[in-house]
């Protein structure tokens, strides 16, 4: 097992380079000039051509590359041409506010979506289970915005219940992380009623009826373990993304976190923090894969890593 | 089981409220860049500079110039030489006063070479103050001090706006040396005083108890960070923001939901169509001419912009000297429109590329206009880039048309003839049509350094008229600002500029 978290580890290097190598080249062939972005209106030619020396722009292609990875190695994500702060002090900033948004947005899809599926596969074809299947296929067709901003008017403005946005208390965490995991309730939902029809058609099942194993026995302990791998992969993979992109749910909401920053700084043209965030960003989503893929092994004894 | 809903109500609701009676609840739509004014680029840096510090001028919300911390200034006869004499009761937030020395150092401060304001251009008309900035000179000739409270200033050249200039706030004073973290921390010596800023999500003022124009009225300003409009305007409706600009697609609906609320005036803005004059058949006067009548702009202001906006016959609006009430718009035309066109040798069109940039509003205004010109034969291609890259391609001259808008940074006609049209000032400078015109530069400097208001006024009007008549853009209009303030709060206006209010008589009534 330790052999193959250091592998994955090792693995990373590679990936992570690959990464900054594709940002920092697709950056350069991208439209648009950071220095016309930060100096605003009324700039002058001078100004243009002594801001971009500073910045080193004027460099040869090679040279702002390796300048940058020096850094990198270093653990130094350069600092931000607009806001004159390191890259990474910014990022650490807005990492806890995203973290707390997709693990309460993970939690309540968690939570909603295995407990819908379980109940329409032990239940399959109830109006619960319909209505169920209806609400989840609702929670993939909307499009989050539409959803985020019914909730506000709905919850916030009308009947005054939930501030409508910020980040104040985890009171404020409640509309933004339903926005968030609706879809993967939807997801899960279906995904956890599939596997566990499957689980409950297999022998093992019969055999613990046959044992006499009360009803939520039979469902939770023997058919629920059993169906809990698909499930971690759904959400691993949604864990993931909700931390590296929740961009519009962080926006609609005025959520300080990393998808707002990145949001910002690709809109100021601002290159190392556009590097410095995907870079980051790469790491969180590669060691929340290798989190999901030792939950494997816990989960089920039959995967080994050796 | 209903009391439970209804406690749970009761407590979600306590966790929601914004803060005491003595708070105001104010908003930017994206974090400032920092709260060092050196570096003040963007307009939320802009704003919260003018709370925290003060200048030797400034703005009130009715964009009128009125003495900051220089108690009075005169100017030579040349208007190249200003005197500026320095109020004594004025300390920093830590309780230092602030000397004259104290406004040369924030002067020299911002104008530093390696500073990466990239701003600096209210403080160029100094003498030497360019030269210092690209690292050529030791010093700024033009900055003498005279004691404590004697300051002055020689230009360049004479400027009659440049007390104006003063009031921006790259020419905020500070107290030097700053310390390392001054743009995370500031500290001013404005009507506010700095408690925290969280990124991303709000920044805390409280009042300045020992100001010398007297403390402000509430206690503490909060000023969140809400990017979204709809959220903005749904954080008023719940009664968590003070005041809110109305977002353009729900004009009506305010309109009659919220009548007693909306405060309305013209801003000191253009949106425009900038034609850019050395491109293809737009090199013909006729043509951007044409251009003008072909486009049905009463129609389109009142479909696509609720009619927030006064029809435009020129760049100067009201309110700003050299404005002239008097002159019509082109006004549609598509028959003449036609036939200016085959005048210029175009009787069957041409192609051309209209850019703008991903703002909403635009979108539905760009396709109308390129339907209006379709009508008169004109082929126009929608570019759509987000504002870095058309500001990029727009200012190294790359495009046709480009749909756009101008906010005045001070009110003067200056703010709109020089960059918006002198030769000077191509591409970056703000003159995307690019127009180079001999007379009309020299017109320009003229009202530049007259010291005679009259002599100004007369200069701004015929220098509007003849942009007018060189049609470097087609002449949409001048936005009108919609804006709400809650029943309860009393004392605050939008301001004409966006350093105009220092929420200094704001406050909840109840």
């Amino acid at each position: 097992m330790s052999r193959f978290i250091l592998t994955r580890l090792a693995l990373l290097v590679p990936t992570l380079l690959g990464v900054l190598m594709v940002t920092f080249l697709l950056l350069y062939v991208a439209p648009g000039d950071p220095v016309q972005a930060m100096v605003g209106e009324r700039a002058d030619a001078e100004t243009l051509a002594r801001l971009r020396a500073e910045l080193r722009l004027d460099d040869p292609l090679y040279r702002q590359f390796g300048h940058y990875v020096g850094g990198v190695i270093r653990g130094d994500l350069g600092t931000s041409y607009i806001t004159r702060r390191p890259i990474v002090n910014d990022l650490l900033e807005r990492f806890p506010a995203t973290l707390r948004l997709a693990g309460a947005a993970m939690l309540f899809a968690a939570v909603i979506g295995i407990s819908v599926g379980i109940y329409g596969a032990w239940r399959p074809g109830t109006w619960t289970d319909r209505v169920a299947t209806f609400v989840a296929y609702l929670g993939i067709s909307f499009p989050v915005y539409w959803v985020g901003l019914i909730l506000i008017l709905v919850f916030a403005v009308h009947l005054r219940w939930l501030p409508p946005s910020g980040s104040a208390n985890p009171v404020y965490l409640i509309l933004p992380a339903i926005t968030l995991g609706m879809r993967s309730i939807a997801f899960l939902s279906r995904m956890t009623r599939a596997a566990m029809q499957e689980v409950l058609q297999s022998d093992f099942i019969r055999t613990a009826r046959a044992k006499g194993l009360s009803q939520s026995r039979v469902v939770l302990s023997h058919g629920f373990r059993n169906a809990l791998l698909p499930v971690v992969t759904v959400l691993g993979l949604d864990f993931g993304s909700y931390l590296t992109g929740s961009i519009l749910t962080e926006t609609i909401f005025s959520w300080p976190g990393v998808g707002r920053y990145v949001l910002t700084a690709i809109d100021k043209r601002d290159l190392p923090a556009i590097q410095g965030s995907i870079l980051f960003l790469s790491l969180v989503f590669v060691l929340v894969n290798l989190l999901t893929d030792l939950l494997y092994a816990r989960v089920d004894p039959r995967v080994a890593y050796d | 089981m209903r009391r439970i809903l209804l406690t749970t109500a009761l407590v979600l609701s306590a966790c929601g409220d914004q803060g005491s009676d003595g708070t105001l609840n104010y908003y930017f739509s994206y974090d400032p860049r920092s709260l060092d004014p050196a570096l003040s680029t963007d307009v939320p840096t802009g704003e919260v500079v003018s709370l925290l510090f003060d200048n030797l001028t400034q703005f009130d919300a009715d964009a009128q110039l009125k003495p900051g911390l220089a108690r009075s200034w005169e100017t030579d006869a040349a208007g190249r030489t200003y005197t500026f004499h320095l109020r004594q009761d004025a300390t920093f937030h830590d309780g230092r006063p602030i000397k004259a020395q104290d406004v040369r150092a924030s002067m020299l401060r911002a104008l530093a070479p390696g500073s990466t304001g990239g701003r600096n251009w209210p403080l160029y008309p100094i003498q030497g103050a360019r030269s210092y900035s690209a690292g050529e000179g030791k010093e700024v000739p033009g900055i003498v001090v005279r004691g404590d409270s004697t300051l002055i200033l020689t230009l360049e050249e004479p400027l009659n706006v440049f007390p104006k200039l003063l009031a921006m706030p790259v020419a905020a004073i500070v107290p030097t040396p700053t310390p390392s973290d001054f743009d995370q921390r500031p500290i001013g010596s404005g009507p506010w005083k700095f408690v925290s800023w969280s990124h991303d999500d709000a920044i805390v003022l409280t009042k300045n108890e020992g100001y010398w124009g007297g403390a402000p009225k509430a206690d503490s300003l909060r000023i969140r960070i809400i990017p979204e409009p709809l959220t903005q305007a749904a954080e008023y409706e719940a009664g968590q923001l003070s005041v809110v600009e109305v977002p353009l697609g729900e004009t009506r609906r305010w309109e009659q939901g919220h009548a007693n609320e909306l405060q309305r005036r013209p801003g000191l803005k253009d949106l425009y169509v900038a034609i850019n004059t050395t491109r293809g058949p737009l090199k013909d006067v006729r043509v951007r001419r044409a251009l003008n009548h072909a486009v049905d702009v009463p129609t389109l202001l009142a479909t696509v912009m609720s009619d927030r906006g006064v029809l435009a016959a020129g760049a100067v609006p009201p309110g700003i000297l050299g404005y002239d009430s008097t002159r019509a718009p082109y006004g549609y035309d598509p028959a003449k429109a036609r036939q200016l066109l085959s005048e210029a040798g175009h009787p069957n069109g041409f192609s051309i590329r209209l850019w703008r940039t991903q703002r909403a509003e635009l979108a539905r205004l760009a396709q109308s206009i390129q339907q209006n010109l379709a009508e008169v034969g004109i082929r126009a291609e929608i570019v759509e880039r987000d504002a870095s890259s058309a500001r990029a391609a727009v200012r190294n001259g790359e495009a046709d048309l480009f749909l756009t808008d101008w906010w005045a940074d001070y009110p003067d006609p200056e703010n709109f003839n020089y960059p918006l049209f002198h030769s000077r000032n191509k591409g970056p400078g703000g003159n995307y049509a690019f127009l180079s015109n001999a007379s009309l530069d020299s017109m320009i400097l003229r009202a530049r350094a007259t010291t005679d208001e009259a002599e100004k006024g007369r200069l701004s009007r015929e220098i509007d008229a003849r942009v007018f008549d060189l049609a470097p853009w087609i002449f949409l209009w001048f936005p009108v600002d919609v804006w709400a303030s809650q029943r309860d709060v009393q004392g605050w206006r939008f301001p004409l500029v966006f350093t105009g209010q220092r929420w200094m008589e704001a406050e909840r009534t109840r």
